[in-house]
């Protein structure tokens, strides 16, 4: 059944968001509170950090949140009584008692209303190596990824959460039904070295979402996206991906093809218009810098309203 | 299609984790009207200090001056607008107006949207030893101010009376600095009556022929029966994305503000009302403004309030 275009119905959907702040630029919460607010989703956040831009750039400064000071902010939500929260939201971490932090919240918060749904990007490395310090891995692994109902890892984080490599697509069905059985009911695998069907300028993604039907019975959904490759290197585009999981997965919960075809072609969408500008900025034949490469955010505004499917799911079995 | 506008604000104001109010109130909207939003939360609390309980942690005036120098470091210290509001502390504030300096030299054209955040009804709820700090090196650094009654009375040292005083203040407050001074709200009586509050703007506009004018407005505004957080902080934003898009036709501007502000307050009043149920006065938590169930008003909105025209007078 196809839901209320978003536009026509005020949705009462409230969202805790934990991510970094950057001043300048879109990782993190600026990443991931714009399209959601234009979605129509109430976002509260909460900034993990506050940076004047992300650390791809040549320098960066700026200021981190502890895990007390985390606690603070969530007891004075508690105590004005609006700790209710349809979603709770988090992304890149690099401390572990911050993060151990976030779990006791999410727990509280999943206590006080049974029905929230905990979308984790469980970031922790890419193409072979961690990007955070190791000892996030085990707290991720038993800690973070059970409480989670939707996490979107990208195939080393999916590698290394199940300690199974993943060379074929077989592989991948696997490590979903492994992480399944960690807790998400929901897993995207957002990148992977899966040949693609289409050729080397393709990736390979992949999604699995587990149902109990009416009668009580389990079944699974996987799909599959042929995902163009991009030659450049974006930051935010994790956070885009995650916040837009979550707003697609919450218009189609039963439907992850569409959430999965939507929430790709948004992305496709802000990054081509990105990849434009920013070869235009640079003049030709030369790479664009950090600042360049910013996401068109608000340029992106229609797209992220009401994306054009450009990407179709392939479902398998 | 509609161009796209390459215009970059840096917003230093308060961040809350729920609700409206500072930076909350003014990034969503500004993004919605296409404009680059850089914000610098010089705090972040779980919610606006007009609920029964608050938690959270200021920025110092060397933290935000760490954040600038990232900034800097990095050449993309490059604003065409500045927007502050709501400060508690001397050297923050102070801090601030050195960024502003150095912003400006990078970028002469830049324009300093200011609300001169000191107090309302006749009481600062700011430390007192802000005054001097606004009036001496903040206001004359603005370019568009935006106080209530009581702010353009303090900063100026005259009392606003009548319609005259008004226009004398406003005059007064642009030989301070800004060229576009909007009272955001006073006591005047309306000519529509009681259940109206007068509000009034002025802008000096330099002709083609180099000699000034400047235009008046007042504008008759209802009240509304509820205490809001956060409107002002929008009202700020507002009319700075409305005076880009009209900078010398400051009725115009005032319009399309006045009249988003017109829209939340009566969406949000509605559903504070809705939630906190027949006969009972809606909470601080159930009056956060309706901001994201606004973003057609805010991108486009319905006039709803005329601007009058007062006298021009030219120089």
């Amino acid at each position: 059944p196809s839901p209320h275009p978003p536009s026509l119905t005020a949705m009462e959907c409230r969202v805790l968001s934990i991510q970094s702040h950057v001043v300048r630029g879109y990782v993190g919460n600026k990443s991931a509170s714009f399209p959601l607010q234009l979605l129509g989703f109430e976002v509260d956040s909460i900034n993990s950090v506050q940076f004047s831009n992300h650390t791809g750039y040549s320098h960066w400064k700026g200021q981190v949140l502890t895990a007390d000071e985390l606690h603070v902010l969530y007891e004075g939500i508690k105590l004005n009584n609006v700790h209710h929260y349809d979603y709770v939201l988090t992304g890149y971490t690099r401390d572990t008692s911050f993060l151990e932090m976030v779990v006791d919240i999410v727990q509280e918060l999943k206590r006080a209303n049974p029905n929230l749904v905990y979308v984790c990007d469980p970031v922790l490395g890419d193409h072979g190596s961690m990007y955070v310090p190791q000892n996030l891995y085990p707290v991720y692994k038993n800690k973070v990824v059970p409480v989670a109902d939707i996490i979107t890892p990208n195939q080393f984080e999916a590698e290394l959460l199940t300690g199974k490599n993943i060379s074929t697509e077989k592989d991948a069905v696997e490590v979903m039904d492994l992480l399944h059985a960690m807790g998400p009911d929901t897993v995207v695998i957002t990148s992977s070295d899966l040949p693609s069907r289409l050729g080397d300028r393709f990736l390979v993604s992949l999604g699995s979402q587990r149902h109990v039907r009416p009668d009580g019975s389990r079944t699974t959904q996987r799909v599959r996206l042929e995902v163009p490759k991009v030659d450049a290197v974006f930051v935010g585009t994790g956070d885009l991906f995650a916040a837009m999981l979550l707003a697609w997965t919450h218009h189609y919960p039963t439907d992850l093809k569409t959430a999965c075809e939507k929430t790709f072609s948004v992305m496709h969408h802000v990054i081509q218009r990105t990849i434009s500008y920013a070869h235009e900025l640079a003049g030709p034949g030369r790479r664009p810098s950090p600042p360049q490469l910013e996401l068109r955010m608000v340029q992106s505004k229609a797209d992220i309203e009401d994306p054009a499917i450009v990407t179709e799911a392939t479902v398998i079995s | 299609m509609s161009a796209i506008m390459e215009c970059r604000v840096l917003s230093i104001q308060s961040h809350v984790v729920r609700g409206y109010v500072g930076n909350k109130s003014a990034t969503f909207p500004l993004q919605v009207l296409g404009f680059e939003v850089d914000s610098i939360n010089s705090v972040q609390f779980s919610n606006h200090t007009g609920y029964a309980h608050w938690k959270g942690q200021v920025l110092t005036a060397e933290e935000l001056n760490v954040l600038y120098e990232g900034i800097k470091l990095n050449n993309v210290n490059h604003y065409d607008y500045i927007l502050t509001g709501y400060s508690r502390d001397i050297s923050f504030l102070e801090t601030v107006v050195d960024i502003i300096k150095e912003l400006k030299k990078a970028n002469p054209s830049l324009v300093y949207v200011c609300d001169p955040v000191m107090g309302d009804q006749g009481a600062m709820y700011v430390p007192e030893n802000l005054l001097p700090v606004y009036k001496n090196k903040v206001v004359p650094l603005a370019d568009i101010l935006t106080p209530n009654q009581f702010e353009a009375e303090l900063l100026t040292g005259r009392k606003i009376n009548t319609e005259e005083d008004a226009i004398e203040v406003m005059d007064l407050l642009h030989k301070m600095g800004p060229e576009t001074v909007v009272l955001t709200s006073t006591d005047l009586p309306s000519k529509q009556g009681d259940q109206f509050l007068v509000a009034l703007g002025s802008q000096k506009i330099k002709k083609p022929d180099g000699t000034n004018t400047d235009q008046k407005i007042c504008m008759d505004i209802p009240k509304v029966d509820a205490v809001f957080v956060g409107t002002g902080d929008l009202f700020a934003a507002m009319m700075l994305a409305w005076t880009h898009h009209h900078p010398k036709d400051l009725k115009t501007a005032c319009e399309k503000t006045v009249s988003v502000m017109h829209h939340v307050i009566k969406r949000t009043i509605t559903y504070a009302n809705e939630m906190a149920g027949p006969g009972k006065r809606p909470t601080p938590a159930q009056l956060e403004l309706r901001m994201v169930q606004s973003k057609a008003d805010i991108e486009n909105p319905t006039i709803v309030v005329e601007a009058k025209v007062l006298q021009k007078s030219s120089q």
